[in-house]
């Protein structure tokens, strides 16, 4: 297997994933779950392709739901990739610019989508018992296109657009990243290994899935699917997450679909949360706006920039001891990383030998993606029916009832794309009205400034 | 303070059966000038404008402009406790988050007071723009939800055509096709009876029926409907509630898919 672009997260994370791939509607096989009812299916076979779940499944389900919740916690307190702690950060700080919306609400919407992240997500959730996979005859894994190929039609069947940006090269500064993940995945590999001599089912599927990476042959696979159901692939010259970003600065795109919060840092105008989660988990789109992050912050795009790296990003280390509130804290006071190294107490706060947070910077204002100039075309079209049966039943083994099944559902989603939305004839209008209950709020927005600045005092007096 | 005094008080349970299915929560806003509503439906295809003007009350307090959060759902359900002759008063203190409902029998023997929550809906408000349509129906509501109601068991999408000849509503299905055309007849007993159509460009636009069929719940607010079309716009449904205002339904059209690049 070629090492295209590994990924290999730690335990947290990859539960993180987990939960975020699992019963995408597509992955009614997740982990857990799978292992709870091992004796009801033996063997992962091609006959689960696609709407393998069947009622009484259906029900059962929804108490690995409860379960999930549980873990669900986790979620928010564990670290993720992109910016750590950014969502906590915003959900305090800048309350406003965050907006629950309804799924539906993105019909007729064009959205951007980073397709390795969700590659990614697949592989380890989709189909598997232990360490299994979904595969065709050839005995290759077809993870990735069970999970692209269900998700892809449920976002169009709600009449939303998706674009998929495929990663290119890492860039530099992400290789420290990448060696750290490699190392992970080669210990994973060794206790994998373990695990298997010692039959321990939990370990196996544990270790299994932290093995798993993305290959060239994953990513060539998907962009081939997607190319058959008519739907757009960028390809990206570097990060697919600042590609994402770029579509949406230019208007080609409303908005960003991911679950890493670098797509702010990039200055993706609009981005989501939660999207692509089930619609069973009810859980609503989370809607970023990063003028309004900015707004209520009171920082400009360079210094939320400058917050985000030292937050902790995925490109350099972070100064020890320095989370977002003590960053968020810093950046309002000193207005940019060079002011704050110059006050910083150099005792109390370890700054790193080498720490690139100019070239991290740089990537984040600059990152190496493709323009308007680029003509980048953007085309959504019928889906390539024969090519798809092909493709999935023919070279992969997919159930070609399903198939075709499927394909009359993209045909009838592209129909409900044409329905136009009312804010392409009006726009919004200021309200002139008060709600009853404003007194309240303006008091409590007047009250946590009041407290943080009591806080930030503080801070100044221990230095 | 806020105080509305309803005497129609059935009126009030008309409007909600109406806009419920639509919209699940809005806020109400009220001004010296009226009641009103603006909300879009969870997709953003909808949107329906209610108007409720200051005369239509028996009394009419509203001493400063608010507007007040309230899930539909919660709202008709209370509306329901209410008899079809009663008088509705709805209440609110400045800065409280309660609504107060008072429904009192038409021989005052029964009072009863119903206190509903209050919400914090963060929603858009859209600028509607006056604008002159290429055609203008007006016809018996009933029949209008007739048509809808019988389109909707053949296909999905309704075309309506506005020409010289009549106005035409058509759709399409698996088991085959359905064309209704309802002429000008302004020859009628009753001038709610009557079928108008005031053109002054031929128009069609395609909708999706579903919509229109929730519209309909309206239909027992009034006898007559009206409906606005212009090629490019959203169409409008009207129905009018006599003395007090209008409740109106914007819907955007469906549209062909080769203008590909309109919006991101």
């Amino acid at each position: 297997m070629s090492s295209y672009q590994s990924y290999i997260y730690d335990l947290s994370e990859v539960k993180i994933i987990e939960e975020i791939a699992k019963g995408t509607g597509t992955s009614s096989l997740g982990g857990r779950k799978e292992k709870k009812y091992d004796w009801l299916r033996p063997r992962v076979s091609k006959l689960h392709h696609l709407g393998h779940r069947t009622p009484p499944f259906r029900f059962i389900l929804l108490t690995v739901h409860i379960f999930t919740a549980i873990f669900f916690s986790f979620f928010f307190l564990q670290n993720r990739m992109g910016i750590k702690g950014l969502t906590k950060l915003l959900a305090d700080n800048a309350p406003k610019s965050m907006k629950e919306q309804k799924f539906e609400s993105y019909f007729g919407r064009k959205i951007a989508i980073d397709a390795s992240m969700s590659i990614y997500q697949f592989l380890i959730v989709v189909g598997r018992t232990g360490n299994e996979m979904l595969t065709n005859e050839a005995g290759e894994v077809t993870s990735h296109l069970q999970g692209m190929f269900s998700r892809t039609i449920r976002l169009l069947e709600a009449g939303i657009k998706p674009v998929y940006v495929f990663d290119g090269k890492p860039p530099d500064l992400k290789r420290q990243e990448l060696a750290k993940r490699y190392s992970k995945r080669a210990d994973a590999t060794e206790d994998l290994n373990d695990a298997l001599e010692a039959g321990n089912k939990e370990d196996i599927e544990k270790f299994s899935k932290r093995t798993v990476k993305v290959t060239k042959q994953h990513n060539d696979d998907c962009k081939k699917l997607l190319r058959l159901m008519g739907v757009p692939v960028v390809e990206a010259p570097s990060e697919a997450e600042a590609q994402c970003a770029a579509l949406c600065k230019e208007n080609k795109v409303y908005a960003v679909a991911s679950e890493d919060m670098d797509s702010l840092t990039f200055g993706a105008s609009r981005f989501l949360r939660h999207l692509m989660d089930p619609s069973s988990k009810k859980i609503p789109v989370m809607e970023f706006e990063v003028a309004k992050v900015l707004e209520e912050l009171d920082l400009t795009m360079d210094q939320f920039i400058d917050l985000c790296i030292l937050s902790g990003c995925d490109y350099c280390d972070s100064i020890r001891g320095i989370g977002g509130l003590t960053a968020l804290k810093l950046i309002r006071q000193h207005g940019s990383i060079e002011k704050i190294l110059e006050n910083l107490n150099k005792e109390r706060y370890q700054i790193p030998d080498d720490w690139p947070y100019q070239e991290a910077r740089k990537l984040f204002k600059e990152p190496s993606v493709l323009t308007n100039d680029d003509q980048i075309e953007l085309k959504w079209s019928p889906p390539d029916e024969e090519g798809l049966i092909t493709f999935l039943v023919n070279e992969n083994g997919f159930n070609s009832d399903r198939i075709t099944k499927a394909i009359e559902k993209i045909k009838a989603a592209k129909n409900k794309s044409s329905q136009g939305r009312l804010e392409s004839f009006f726009k919004p209008a200021p309200n002139a009205s008060v709600p009853v209950k404003r007194k309240e709020t303006t008091q409590k927005a007047m009250k946590e400034p009041a407290s943080k600045k009591a806080k930030g005092g503080a801070g100044k007096k221990k230095k | 303070m806020l105080e509305l005094r309803l005497v129609q008080g059935s009126l009030l349970k008309k409007v909600l059966e109406a806009v419920k299915d639509l919209v699940n929560d809005a806020n109400f806003d009220c001004s010296a000038t009226g009641f009103s509503l603006q909300a879009m439906d969870s997709s953003h295809v909808a949107l329906v404008a209610l108007l409720l003007r200051s005369e239509g009350f028996e009394h009419y307090r509203c001493d400063r402009n608010i507007s007040m959060g309230m899930n539909l759902g919660n709202m008709a359900k209370m509306l329901k406790c209410a008899g079809n002759d009663d008088i509705i008063t709805l209440k609110a203190d400045d800065g409280s988050d309660v609504v107060t409902f008072m429904f009192e029998s038409p021989t005052q023997d029964k009072i009863a007071d119903f206190e509903m929550k209050l919400m914090d809906i963060d929603s858009e408000h859209l600028g509607i723009p006056e604008a002159e349509y290429h055609a203008i129906v007006r016809m018996p509501s009933s029949e209008f939800a007739r048509i809808c109601k019988d389109l909707s068991s053949i296909g999905d999408t309704v075309v309506i055509s506005v020409t010289k000849e009549g106005v035409k509503f058509s759709t399409r299905g698996d088991i085959g096709t359905a064309n209704i055309v309802c002429r000008q007849n302004t020859t009628v007993d009753k001038p709610e009876e009557a079928t108008v159509i005031e053109m002054n460009e031929p128009v069609s636009l395609t909708f999706a029926l579903r919509y229109f069929n929730s519209f309909t719940k309206a239909t027992p607010l009034s006898n007559t409907v009206t409906l606005s079309l212009s090629s490019e716009l959203p169409v409008v449904v009207e129905y009018k509630i006599a003395e007090m205002g209008y409740i109106r339904f914007y819907l955007a059209p469906k549209i062909e898919d080769d203008d590909e690049d309109a919006k991101p």
